[in-house]
Order: C-alpha cells, then sequence, then structure tokens
C-alpha cells in the first residue's frame, strides 16, 4: 500500500511538471505561429493530458490518504518546475530566483504538514 | 522579457486574476462539497454529489477561467518566475480559511505561510526592478 502510494504520489508530482512545462511550450511557440499551428496543438495536448493523469491520480490518492499527506509534495513542484524550466527550456535562473522558489516549496510542506 | 500589452492584457494583471479565481473556486468547492456531503452515503467519496451544488458549478467556471489567463500568461512571463508566485495562492487560501471560514492556524501553519511569503518576495522583487527599467 505504502509501496504504491509513493509511486502514485510520483506519477502526479512528475505528470503535472511535465503539463506546465508542455503548456509552457506551447504558448511559447503560438507566440510565433499563431495557435492553430501543429507544433502547438500537439503541446497543448500533451499539457492538457498529463494535466488530467495528475487530477484524476491526485484524486485517486486523496481519496485513500489525508491531504496532508500528499500535499506536501504539491509544495515540491515549485522548486522543481523552476529547475525543468532552467534545464529543459533554457530560462535564467538566478540565485535570488532559486532561493526564492526553495523557500516557497519549505513554506508550502510547512504548512501542509500542520 | 517580450513586448507586453498593457491595460487588461497585462500578463501581470492576468496573473492575479488566474490566483484570485483558483482562490475563490478553492473555497466554494469546500463549500459546496460541505453542504452535499450527506446526500447520498454511498456516492459522497465520488464527488458526484458536489454537483448538486450550484458553488460547484460557479467553481467549475472560474476554473476555465483561471486555466485560460494562465495560458495567457505563459506567453509573455517565464515559467519559472510565474509559477512560484502563482503560489500565493498557498498563503491566500489559508488566510481566507482563517478570517472567512473561521479555521485554526497553527503555529507551524503561520511559520510555512512566512516561509512563503519571503519566498515570494524574492521571486517578486528582480521583476519589479526590470518592469521598472521599461
Amino acid at each position: 500500500m505504502t509501496w504504491l502510494a509513493f509511486i502514485l504520489i510520483l506519477v502526479a508530482l512528475v505528470a503535472f511538471v511535465a503539463g506546465q512545462l508542455f503548456l509552457k511550450r506551447a504558448m511559447e511557440s503560438s507566440t510565433a505561429t499563431g495557435l492553430r499551428d501543429h507544433k502547438v496543438i500537439f503541446f497543448l495536448c500533451s499539457g492538457v493530458l498529463s494535466m488530467t493523469i495528475h487530477f484524476f491520480v491526485t484524486l485517486g490518492l486523496l481519496a485513500h490518504l489525508d491531504l496532508s499527506y500528499v500535499y506536501p509534495f504539491q509544495g515540491l513542484s515549485v522548486i522543481i518546475i523552476s529547475l525543468a524550466a532552467a534545464i529543459v527550456l533554457r530560462e535564467k535562473l538566478t540565485v535570488q530566483l532559486t532561493i526564492g522558489a526553495l523557500l516557497i516549496s519549505a513554506g508550502i510542506i510547512l504548512v501542509s504538514l500542520s | 522579457m517580450r513586448d507586453r500589452p498593457s491595460g487588461v492584457a497585462n500578463p501581470w494583471l492576468q496573473l492575479w486574476l488566474s490566483v484570485v479565481c483558483v482562490l475563490i473556486y478553492e473555497l466554494l468547492q469546500k463549500r459546496g462539497a460541505t453542504e452535499t456531503a450527506n446526500l447520498s452515503e454511498s456516492w459522497s467519496w465520488t464527488g458526484i454529489t458536489a454537483l448538486a451544488s450550484p458553488l460547484v458549478w460557479l467553481a467549475m467556471v472560474l476554473m476555465i477561467i483561471s486555466l485560460l489567463s494562465w495560458l495567457y500568461v505563459l506567453r509573455y512571463i517565464p515559467l519559472s518566475i510565474a509559477f512560484p508566485l502563482s503560489r500565493v495562492v498557498d498563503v491566500l487560501i489559508p488566510l481566507s480559511c482563517w478570517l472567512i471560514l473561521g479555521e485554526h492556524i497553527s503555529p507551524r501553519r503561520w511559520l510555512g505561510i512566512s516561509l512563503v511569503v519571503i519566498g515570494l518576495a524574492l521571486v517578486a522583487k528582480p521583476v519589479a526592478r526590470l518592469e521598472e527599467k521599461l
């Protein structure tokens, strides 16, 4: 049970991060090509699909586990998304931004644990 | 950062709009789900009974608006800035639960809230400087 829960939490987190990256990539390409471009549609659909997976896996987790157990992992998404945006989307990540993202993640984890 | 439109089309304003929509729909969902929890013992855990509440339908409309304004935000603002800033909801939700729903906030939770606020300030500060120059 704990094994399964851990894997599902990981799946939900990865799907959420991937979803945000896909949506960002879609909207970024759309500024040059408009919304009807094949690449934009592909990234938008992938983003929505990832978010849908995240949504249902999270619902399933919440049906069995407390919110205070599931939500702290969501808090991690802030720092993970910032790092992923720097690596995958080549955004500029300053020290100040990284510390800020780390504090927000830590804060969300504290809020949801208590 | 790319040239950005002003007025209603300002992406920073849209980021706020998205955040406020998320805040309101979370509160509406909570109200709606609580109101309808005792409608059917066996169905309540699926969340389907919540559809009986008009508040939940209003929440869904707000959810769609928040998604659209979020997509608009992503057109102009880097994800590593926009996403951390969007988590201001994690401060606003406990504060509204405290103010509106009268829920209790533990000392540890206050500490977490202040950490998020400091983190938000760190992320927002270079942005404010950047915007001044434009």
